[in-house]
């Protein structure tokens, strides 16, 4: 059994914590109340620029995939995955499709937001997966609402400037298309202005993950996956901007203060896929008690970078239809496996990363399958153990705790058998 | 048989080309028609040997030969280029296991990526100068690099052309200038890679000829729905069609074509035969196809992506491949894998019921197959509001032995239709 003390090392509410939760339900208020005052609602993927919709007056967005997550961190993700799946939509389809179709076609019943209200158009974008397009198409059919495609070029190397302009282009038909069906007009300046914000935003996330530098870290990946959510709902606001330099301040002065999330911190660890949303506080607490801290995920410290980089690109202030094309395919799944490995390659190097998690997540294969090649060039190149464990990020019901921690438990004795070896090992073997 | 000089149409006359590699032709001629279901099953077991000769044999002809995914590559263009496009599909029957693809490729992946990663991993892959790939689903888009990755471990490399297709619908975006650089840009790289030149004279030639190839499996579909040829017979033609160069596939065709007279039955449907529909990425495979046929339901309308979706189009010729290419992919028939065409999708399904008189639609789900998963349910629901009664079986990778399950399901399902006869009576 894990120790109790340990346990409770593993999360505390934090007073970032504490905002959070403020500017989560003030996101959502908002977003319904909103819509009941006549806005423009518009339904996106999560990797659609919202900054675009500060250009108009009165547009507002909701995030299925969010809100997904979130119905999935509260424990209502199966509840909503059978109402979908009574439907006649396959288990085997993407969870956060499911707790989707099931919240939507119950009216937001059982969700902690009670779902989004209905849109006006659907905005999906085929660079984070291309089923995204499929489950939007169910609502467009459903509820006869336009639904407009982001078609996106896949990455497979840097993005080029033809697909940059071929992206830049699509934004044009967007705006387009919303000045119409909304009859409101579009000001591009407040885009530009809601891109400073999220150039501040940014800026203190990535100084916010920075913290996992020092030893102990100065934050758990479980931190990152929960702050993470307020950029898909708060996009180009000055309250998000706000947020993320307080969070990053106060952990900064929790690392000068002493004060780590794991202070026994023997393994710095690397999670490779979404958030085990339905796991945060078990995983977490159960990690802390092993003196393991997963210290950084490609699902976090790719906000804010370009495909297979690191680091910031930050807003210049100039066009801002071409910043956003060019940022466009910041999240993980738009990238080949080279640029994930190049971001990985700096990850590891940069926050020190003892081993490597890579969750096989079934639900998400275009995060997923690319992993075991990943995994193999990991340990092979970088001399980094690593393991494969089975998850659902938001499906409990295809998750086992223990075959997990079975595994995870045998990475770390591969660490400390690495570090106990007389010469390190280049090439350990994966799990 | 001896084939110098072949009239395939009007304006084609087929000579003994350094494409036509006769001996080749000759073989499948031997081994392909007529046979019981028995020895398509026979001819199965070992086709990927012929598959794999057919590749090889190209190849001693110097010819480079690509490897293509998914099922809907610019054929003509690389055949113009005298290349030898091999589309890479419908694997499953010929390569019984996927060892080497599990290495690479999670459980939770279709089969059809597996059985085609497995293939280009196996010596078979060896015989293969190029892959193409464009964008479809999310597996397959991730599917460049881990082949890569499989290659480099047994020392092999392959250069891989990608090309994005776009995914919008025109009254959307206008996405024509885009594609047409991207066709534009592919026949620079290939041109640059195989020392080949791009001539729109053989352009057309190979435009003429693909053309009159579907022309013709579209009158073998019409073989299947008369009770002419059974589906099975009809899938394996097709899918061997994909690995062997349009001129052979041509003559291949002609000749069966030529040995089925009108008069002459070999899978003549009783009175009672049931006609359906039968919609999917890859047909159903043998064991259930005879379970069809056996419960008397003859396969009267096509939606299998590999077959009547894949063969329905070619367009006019114009002056341009990139024109050509915009025509190809804006007007394709409806397909869950091209993301664009969904609007147009249910339409085509009825029209295709109509059209044929089916009694019902049948759904082979390929297991993993998200894009054809989320469209499922509104079919369903779709063809239930007009009358129609559907039937959806679900196929994945171990699905390879004859199952009592689905037998008594087909049954059922054929008894449903059977008593219905609603043939061409449905709400429009
Ligand atoms: S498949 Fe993956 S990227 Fe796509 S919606 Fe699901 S979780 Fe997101
Ligand atoms: S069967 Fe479906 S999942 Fe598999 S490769 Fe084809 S479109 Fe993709």
């Amino acid at each position: 059994m894990p120790n109790e003390d340990k346990l409770k090392a593993g999360h505390k509410k934090t007073e970032a914590g504490k905002r959070l939760s403020k500017l989560m339900i003030n996101d959502y208020t908002r977003l319904h109340q909103k819509a009941k005052e006549g806005a423009f609602v518009v339904w996106i993927a999560i990797v659609v620029p919202a900054e675009l919709f500060s250009g108009f007056e009165n547009v507002v967005y909701g995030v299925p995939e969010s809100h997904a997550a979130m119905s999935a961190g509260k424990g209502v993700g199966p509840l909503q995955c059978e109402k979908a799946e009574a439907m006649g939509y396959s288990m085997d389809l993407c969870s956060y499709a499911r707790i989707d179709l099931g919240t939507a076609f119950d009216g937001g019943k059982d969700s902690p937001t009670f779902g989004l209200p209905k849109p006006h158009l659907l905005i999906s974008d085929n660079n984070n997966c291309s089923l995204l397009v499929k489950w939007f198409d169910i609502y467009h059919r459903a509820w006869d609402v336009p639904h407009f495609i982001l078609d996106i070029p896949f990455c497979y190397e840097q993005q080029t400037a033809r697909d940059l302009n071929y992206i830049s282009s699509q934004y044009r038909d967007l705006i387009r298309t919303i000045e119409t069906l909304s009859g409101q007009k579009f000001n591009i300046d407040r885009v530009r202005e809601a891109l400073e914000h999220t150039k501040g935003a940014l800026t203190n996330w990535k100084r916010f993950l920075k913290t996992a530098v020092s030893r102990p870290a100065g934050l758990t990946v479980f931190d990152s996956f929960v702050q993470m959510a307020p950029f898909l709902t708060s996009r180009g606001t000055k309250a998000l901007a706000e947020h993320y330099r307080l969070l990053a301040d106060e952990t900064e002065e929790n690392v000068a203060k002493g004060i780590f999330p794991v202070p026994n911190e023997k393994y710095r660890l690397l999670w490779d896929n979404i958030a085990p949303w339905h796991q945060l506080n078990k995983m977490s607490s159960r990690l802390a008690s092993l003196n393991a801290n997963l210290i950084a995920a490609s699902y976090t410290y790719c906000m804010g970078s370009l495909e297979g980089e690191f680091d910031l690109y930050p807003y210049d202030g100039g066009d801002p239809l071409t910043y956003l094309a060019r940022i466009q395919n910041f999240s993980i799944c738009p990238h080949g496996l080279e640029l994930r490995y190049q971001a990985m390659q700096r990850a590891i190097e940069t926050l020190g990363i003892d081993g490597v998690i890579f969750a096989s997540n079934r639900s998400c294969k275009v995060y997923s399958l690319m992993q075991m090649d990943m995994l193999k060039r990991v340990t092979e190149r970088l001399g980094i153990p690593s393991v494969m464990i089975d998850v659902d990020h938001a499906d409990i019901r295809k998750y086992s705790e223990e075959s997990v921690f079975t595994r995870i438990e045998a990475l770390l004795e591969v660490i400390d058998a690495k570090r106990g070896a007389q010469t390190p090992r280049k090439n350990s073997n994966p799990i | 048989m001896r084939i110098t000089a072949v009239q395939i149409a009007p304006d084609i006359t087929l000579k003994l080309c350094p494409f036509s590699t006769k001996l080749s032709v000759l073989n499948y001629l031997d081994r392909s028609p007529a046979g019981t279901d028995d020895d398509c099953r026979v001819n199965n077991r070992y086709n990927m040997k012929n598959i794999n000769n057919d590749m090889k044999d190209n190849k001693a002809k110097g010819r480079k030969v690509i490897g293509c995914f998914p099922l809907y590559p610019p054929l003509e263009l690389f055949h113009s280029l005298g290349l030898v496009p091999v589309t890479l599909w419908g694997l499953k029957d010929s390569i019984p296991t996927t060892g080497k693809s599990d290495r690479h490729l999670q459980p939770y992946t279709c089969s059809v990526a597996r059985h085609l990663t497995e293939f280009l991993l196996s010596e078979n892959g060896a015989a293969l100068d190029g892959l193409f790939m464009y964008n479809a689903c999310d597996t397959l888009r991730n599917l460049p690099e881990i082949i890569n990755c499989g290659l480099a471990d047994t020392g092999r490399s392959l250069p891989i052309f990608k090309i994005h297709i776009p995914m919008v619908p025109r009254e959307q975006t206008e996405s024509r200038a885009y594609l047409r650089a991207r066709i534009k840009m592919l026949i620079d790289e290939l041109e640059e890679a195989y020392q080949v030149t791009f001539s729109i004279e053989k352009f057309r030639q190979s435009v003429s000829l693909y053309r009159e190839m579907r022309k013709l499996c579209k009158a073998l579909e019409t073989l299947v729905a008369n009770g002419r040829m059974s589906y099975n017979e009809f899938s394996r033609i097709i899918r061997d069609g994909w690995f062997i160069p349009a001129e052979d596939q041509l003559l291949v065709l002609q000749k069966i074509l030529q040995d089925r007279p009108l008069s002459k039955r070999e899978h003549v449907p009783s009175a009672v035969q049931s006609r359906i529909v039968v919609s999917g990425i890859l047909p159903p495979p043998l064991h259930m196809i005879q379970a069809f046929e056996n419960a008397g339901l003859t396969f009267v309308g096509n939606d299998i992506a590999s077959q009547n979706r894949a063969l329905f189009y070619t367009p006019a010729m114009v002056d341009d491949p990139a024109d050509y290419y915009v025509d190809f992919y804006n007007h394709h028939y409806p397909c869950t894998t091209l993301l664009y065409t969904a609007d147009r999708r249910m339409a085509a399904i009825r029209e295709l019921i109509l059209s044929t008189r089916a009694q019902g639609v049948v759904f082979i789900g390929e297991k993993f197959c998200e894009f054809e998963y989320f469209e499922i349910p509104h079919l369903e629901k779709t063809l239930k509001d007009m009358g129609v009664p559907t039937l959806f079986l679900e196929v994945s990778i171990d699905d390879n032995e004859y199952s009592e399950a689905y037998v008594t399901r087909i049954e059922t399902f054929a008894e449903l239709i059977g008593s219905a006869n609603q043939g061409g009576r449905y709400a429009e």
